[in-house]
């Protein structure tokens, strides 16, 4: 899942710079006679950082911001079937309708709340989120999510709203076909 | 460009309120992370606190610490950057009494009336308690939250202003004439300036902005028809908060730039790419906050891809510019380390290594599926807590003079530099496995993160109170000597 490479990269680069502060650090009570040549290879050494990281911003984002999770009227419809799905946010239950879908199926919901601001987290059934949204009072966001694998995914709340936030939670079931 | 230093009249010495901040940062501090351990207890099921109350403390401990790390960076900032412009002690510890205030109201809406809306208050979150606080706690807190910013907002005015009197323009103390090479880099301002001068910038308008919406929201409880647009109220809540969090470590980081240099008799290189980095810095703080509502899809796309891309790009400066400098300004630089310089060089590291997970979370794909998890706290309390709290304490060891170097210190920052590095890891592990934040109950599949984050949560305690104790162990000391010192 894409979380287990995020966290994976963000450990090796930090483990990274952590290693360069760790031997700076180390070797911080030598004294170099001059300190020109360093410097200026230091600095030579950071032009080079930046065109990389120029480099690898610009493919990120592009390649990150190809697909995008907001729809629009001019989204295109989705290969398969499409359910649409009217949720409604209110402290602290979820009502989903309908609430039973099969694999392959595309859900469309139509995230609302009643009262305050609300997270709509779907949880797949190894309990790791694969799409949200926010559920606020006044508007409607609508989120597209084509279901993978069968079984019981869970509907947390992930924005904060008042003393039973986290019992928050509804189920929905998904048929294998 | 040289400055003599200057001083404004006052009857309380610069100093003496410099450590009277130091000291009240220091005791807030210390009971903002005993807030922080029990939660992280609660949720690993070692203690049992209810959820009504774990929500209180959330909310407290939120405010609290956004509140003091912004009165620490005050410290830092004021402190250095006397030396340049006239300020006035006055106004500085208006702040200070402004804040206490301030706390008073909020302890006492958490405390007293139950207030339990996080700190961020979330319109129309405060009007809608179900029952457990009610429209007069409502009102203390944010009541708390105005007179703080009220503190503020003086306090930055009074900055500005002395700035104002010395260089003539914002833009000229920022270096940005220096920047686009339209000036000598010799010319350019101190390090202290440039940051305070940014500093000044963004939280001037962040305050104004997060004033008008906790008036808004303050009426509102009153007068619930007068409702106010939700979407609307989230963005200028988080582009205030957004500016004043990040404000602070703006703020610590001019300890740095102060401190390091004395430890390794080299001076803070102010070229045209340091200057360059303040005023992308100062942009990039303002509007690079709709990176906190990516899964708000009603905001406009254009607005949420900006808040991508310039996430991304907020990294530069902070990793190839402050990062850098610090590492050539150290390297083999025949520094001897002590609990001071050791601590600010933390404070470094402990911001760019924090900006990996921050930028991470700032990416539309990612925070579809990391948003409002553990990996939030992960990455702000990187660089917040081993970051601009690292900076802040080297900043406390140092103005305390040689007698808070040793004793328990050494021992102080191994504890809070080893907890810190398990408490941070715990939260990004946890958000990457989707472990929600903000959660007073937690699923027993969640508890090893908990358990360990809250290992490292009671090793940061430690070394923070070791830290904080030796430094109000010597505060009686540290204030007799002379303003200058050190």
């Amino acid at each position: 899942m894409i979380q287990d490479t995020v966290w994976a990269v963000s450990i090796v680069l930090m483990g990274l710079l952590a290693i360069v502060f760790a031997w700076v650090a180390a070797g911080a009570d030598e004294t170099l006679a001059d300190y020109g040549p360093p410097i200026a290879a230091a600095y030579r050494l950071r032009t080079w950082l930046f065109a990389a990281a120029m480099i690898v911003l610009v493919a990120a984002n592009y390649r990150s911001l190809e697909a995008l999770p907001y729809v629009s009227r001019s989204s295109p419809p989705p290969a398969g079937p499409m359910q649409r799905v009217d949720v409604s946010a209110e402290q602290w239950a979820w009502t989903i309708t309908p609430s039973s879908f099969s694999v392959g199926q595309t859900a469309e919901f139509h995230v609302s709340s009643k009262d305050v601001n609300h997270g709509f987290a779907l949880y797949d059934p190894g309990m790791r989120i694969v799409a949200q949204t926010q559920a606020m009072p006044g508007y409607v966001n609508v989120l597209r999510y084509t279901f993978k694998e069968p079984g019981t995914y869970q509907v947390l709340c992930l924005e904060y709203c008042g003393v039973e936030h986290h019992d928050m939670k509804t189920e929905i079931n998904v048929a294998a076909h | 460009m040289a400055v003599e230093a200057v001083a404004s009249p006052s009857r309380i010495a610069p100093r003496t309120a410099v450590l009277a901040y130091l000291a009240v940062v220091g005791v807030v501090l210390l009971l903002m992370m005993i807030f922080g351990l029990t939660m992280r207890l609660t949720q690993a099921q070692w203690i049992d606190v209810p959820p009504d109350l774990f929500y209180v403390i959330l909310t407290m401990h939120g405010a609290g610490m956004v509140g003091v790390a912004g009165i620490a960076g005050a410290a830092v900032m004021w402190h250095f950057v006397r030396r340049h412009v006239p300020v006035s002690t006055g106004v500085f510890v208006a702040n200070l009494v402004f804040f206490l205030i301030g706390a008073v109201l909020i302890l006492g809406s958490g405390f007293i009336g139950g207030f339990a809306a996080a700190w961020t208050f979330l319109f129309p979150l405060p009007a809608h308690s179900g029952g457990l606080w009610s429209i007069n706690a409502a009102a203390a807190y944010l009541l708390g939250l105005i007179v703080i910013g009220v503190g503020f907002l003086l306090f930055h005015l009074d900055v500005a202003r002395g700035i104002l009197s010395v260089y003539g323009s914002l833009g000229k103390a920022l270096g940005a004439p220096q920047a686009f090479g339209l000036a000598p880099e010799k010319e350019g301002p101190p390090p202290a300036v440039a940051a305070a001068t940014m500093v000044c910038i963004v939280n001037i308008l962040g305050i104004l902005l997060g004033a008008a919406v906790l008036v808004i929201s303050l009426v509102n409880l009153y007068v619930p028809s007068f409702a106010f647009n939700a979407l609307a109220a989230k963005n200028m809540i988080y582009f205030f908060g957004h500016v004043f969090i990040n404000a602070t470590i703006y703020m610590a980081v001019i300890a740095v730039y102060e401190i390091l240099p004395l430890y390794t008799h080299r001076a803070w290189k102010t070229n045209r790419a340091f200057y360059l980095a303040w005023v992308l810095s100062t942009v990039f703080v303002l509007i690079v906050y709709p990176h906190h509502l990516l899964m708000d899809f009603a905001m406009p796309t254009w607005a949420l891809v900006l808040g991508q891309i310039i996430s991304w790009l907020s990294g530069l400066p902070v990793l190839l510019v402050t990062a850098f400098g610090a590492l050539t300004n150290v390297y083999r630089s025949g520094l001897k380390w002590d609990t001071a310089s050791g601590l600010v060089f933390i404070g470094v590291a402990g911001w760019a290594i924090g900006v990996i997970p921050a930028i991470a979370d700032g990416t539309i794909a990612i925070n579809s599926v990391m948003h409002n998890t553990q990996w939030v706290p992960g990455h702000f309390h990187t660089y917040l807590l081993l970051g601009m709290m690292a900076m802040l304490l080297g900043f406390m060891t140092y103005i305390a003079g040689p007698r808070s170097l040793y004793g328990v210190a050494p021992t102080g920052l191994w504890l809070f530099l080893v907890g810190g590095a398990i408490f941070v890891l715990a939260f990004l592990s946890a958000g990457s496995s989707s472990v929600p934040r903000r959660y007073a109950v937690h699923l027993p599949a969640w508890l090893p993160y908990d358990r360990i984050g809250a290992i490292g949560a009671s090793l940061v305690v430690a070394g923070t109170l070791l830290l904080v104790g030796r430094f109000l162990a010597v505060l009686r000391k540290a204030a007799q000597e002379p303003d200058g010192a050190p």
